[in-house]
């Protein structure tokens, strides 16, 4: 997991703002539209504070609080999260160091307070839940631009709003989704709505964007909604507080502060 | 019964003055009850209040961790699980009070993790975070990037708490002749000289995380110095073993280890041996006039965590081995021990499955331990296991055969 993209519900839906980009359109491949949506400027640094709200089907609800802080420093981005409930979770830290480097794995620690205890653990669960939400821990990583193979399918003008539509194909087959689809806004680069495909080609599950905010200069996805379509449940993302670009200590990224909290 | 009272009205002025000074409070109520499968007794009868009383500062923390409990009677008991403040420095931290140390990367098992003694008085059931007992000692962390030196200094020495007489994890000792007990060197008077250190450098990086560390400390367990009575069998004419007298002493040990883990593809390798120098072993030879020798012991674990689609698998080998061995100790000179640890969560983590395992290779004996949880909502859940002993009824968890038992915990946390 890359939580740094957690604060902008990552997912391919970010988008790199400001210019126009209508004049160039026509000449861009759907490669460089998703290029485009993967380089959305960020900021050097990041502090947000996260709720998840897991809801059933009968609409039954459960959340979870998180405070979560993202640094780029040098090659690598580092995250680090406090979990502050539910009750049986509350100090529970996470951290992670994700690197340019495609061929180097994140590393992941886990604190957890009742054992005092840091684990090292593996990032090779990405298909997941992330805190038995309905995002996978890929779902909120960073996928590399060429693990797909994307194509431009159509463009469509909904509620007055232009839109590329880019089917993502994984070149791993064993890949969790078989493809995915994404409605990235020819505005401004924002995806604000993805389709999630299982491994019969069924639709699995939508992200829908519900909120963008402009904060310090940077595009951040701020409400975000991810629906199991098979299963009828979903899960909301909140993000509150967002601060970007406050000059984060490169200590807050340690063993230290996992133990120690925020 | 004006002792419980009172501490019934310490904690309520407790909760009281937290809550005016906004110290969070949190925690968890528990009723947990077993049945042996051998006789369908109650093997075990809980009721539990853990309590939290946390305030941090940019400067200064402090923790309390009362608990309350009942624990086969309906007697009250009483337990300060913790209890310290935390000074934070720029470069350092310092923790005093009564804490509870962890160190090492293996998973229940305690090898390079004996800063503080264990709780062992239902055996190795108690949840992990449960076992260990804290010690009043004085810590402190020293940071520099990603590594940390760490120094403790533990003046008052506690030692591991065995189950009692009475207790169904109590092992009759097994004596040639009836023995007679002398505890006058069984506790170590607090002072400077009778001190534990304890030193421990942390890195943790991209690549590895690993620790060093060293202690000059006592043996939780204490040794039992035999003293033979013989008397003249008139009827042969030859002496004749007619008793025992006991002197259980608690003795220094040095200790050097480390412990290590990484990722390769995926898998999570993990390491941690110690070397203990100066161990008491209990032996035959007649010519160890108090029925100990002292040998040099090695205590190591490889161990690997991965995954199976969405399961979640851990494995873990021990040996343990006494160096310079000889044929009249006793422990056999090298024991062997694996554990299994299968994981699997779903419906949204709601429901959790798990199987955990000693498994004793030299004596040939198990401890397994299924178990279900049920999370009803974020605070409630309902857990149903099994403790279930096998095998040789010699070796460390075939003894308690007459102890397998089903349980269930139901929790609330707050």
């Amino acid at each position: 997991m890359k939580t740094s993209k957690i604060t902008t519900i990552i997912l391919a839906i970010i988008f790199a703002g400001g210019f126009s980009v209508q004049l160039f359109a026509q000449k861009m491949t759907a490669r460089e539209i998703i290029e485009k949506v993967y380089n959305r400027p960020e900021g050097d640094d990041q502090t947000s504070d996260l709720t998840m709200t897991l809801i059933n089907k009968s609409g039954k609800e459960r959340i979870r609080k998180i405070k979560q802080f993202t640094k780029e420093i040098g090659d690598m981005e580092k995250s680090i999260m406090f979990f502050l409930s539910p009750a049986d979770v509350k100090n529970t830290s996470f951290m992670n160091w994700s690197y340019d480097d495609d061929n180097k794995n994140d590393d992941q620690w886990i604190y957890l307070p009742a054992l005092k205890k840091t684990k090292r653990i593996s990032s090779d669960s990405k298909s997941d839940f992330f805190m038995g939400s309905d995002f996978t821990y890929d779902d909120l990583g960073d996928r590399k631009l060429d693990d797909d193979t994307h194509k431009l399918l159509r463009e469509e003008t909904i509620d007055g709003v232009e839109y590329y539509v880019i089917e993502s194909i994984p070149k791993d087959e064993d890949y969790m989704y078989t493809k995915t689809i994404t409605w990235i806004r020819k505005d401004n680069f924002i995806g604000l709505k993805k389709e999630f495909f299982d491994e019969d080609e069924e639709l699995l599950k939508i992200l829908s964007i519900k909120k963008f905010e402009k904060i310090s200069g940077f595009w951040v996805i701020t409400n975000s909604e991810m629906k199991n379509i098979q299963k009828n449940h979903r899960t909301t993302m909140v993000l509150d507080n967002v601060q970007i670009n406050t000059s984060i200590s490169d200590s807050k990224f340690t063993e230290r502060m996992m133990m120690r909290g925020m | 019964m004006k002792t419980k009272g009172l501490i019934l009205v310490l904690l309520l002025v407790a909760s009281q003055f937290s809550i005016a000074q906004n110290v969070d409070i949190n925690g968890f109520a528990r009723s947990y009850e077993g049945i042996l499968y051998d006789n369908g007794d109650f093997g075990i009868i809980q009721q539990t209040l853990n309590l939290n009383f946390e305030k941090m500062g940019d400067k200064v923390a402090f923790k309390a961790n009362p608990m309350l409990f009942l624990y086969n009677s309906d007697s009250l008991n009483f337990r300060m699980r913790e209890l310290y403040l935390d000074l934070y420095f720029k470069n350092f931290d310092i923790r005093i009070g009564s804490q509870q140390v962890v160190w090492g990367k293996a998973d229940g098992v305690f090898i390079t993790d004996i800063v503080s003694p264990l709780n062992l008085t239902e055996f190795l059931l108690p949840d992990f975070d449960e076992i260990r007992k804290a010690v009043i000692a004085t810590k402190i962390d020293y940071y520099l990037g990603n590594s940390t030196f760490e120094a403790i200094w533990i003046p008052t020495f506690t030692p591991t708490e065995r189950p009692q007489p009475g207790s169904i994890w109590y092992v009759q000792p097994d004596f040639p002749a009836p023995p007679t007990w002398d505890l006058s060197k069984e506790n170590i008077t607090p002072s400077l000289e009778n001190s534990e250190i304890f030193l421990k450098y942390t890195a943790l990086t991209s690549d590895i995380d690993f620790e060093i560390m060293g202690a000059y400390t006592w043996d939780d367990n204490p040794t039992l110095h035999t003293e033979k009575q013989f008397a003249l069998d008139t009827t042969t004419m030859q002496s004749k073993l007619v008793g025992l007298n006991i002197t259980p002493q608690h003795h220094r040990l040095t200790i050097g280890g480390g412990s290590f883990s990484s990722e390769i593809k995926g898998v999570i390798l993990r390491g941690e041996a110690a070397y203990y120098n100066g161990k008491y072993f209990l032996t035959e030879d007649p010519l160890e006039l108090d029925g100990n020798v002292k040998k040099d012991y090695l205590h190591y674990l490889v161990g690997a965590d991965f995954n199976i689609g969405s399961v979640k698998l851990s494995s873990q080998f021990i040996q343990q081995t006494i160096l310079d061995y000889d044929e009249n100790i006793l422990n056999e000179k090298t024991e062997n021990t694996m554990t299994f640890l299968a994981r699997y969560d779903m419906l949204r983590e709601t429901l959790h499955l798990e199987l955990f395992s000693y498994i004793g290779l030299t004596n040939e004996d198990a401890l397994i331990r299924p178990k279900v949880t049920y999370d009803f909502d974020d605070s409630f859940s309902i857990l149903l296991g099994s403790n279930i002993f096998v095998g040789n009824s010699n070796g460390r968890f075939g003894q308690y055969k007459n102890n397998s038992m089903v349980y269930m915990k139901i929790k609330y946390s707050f």
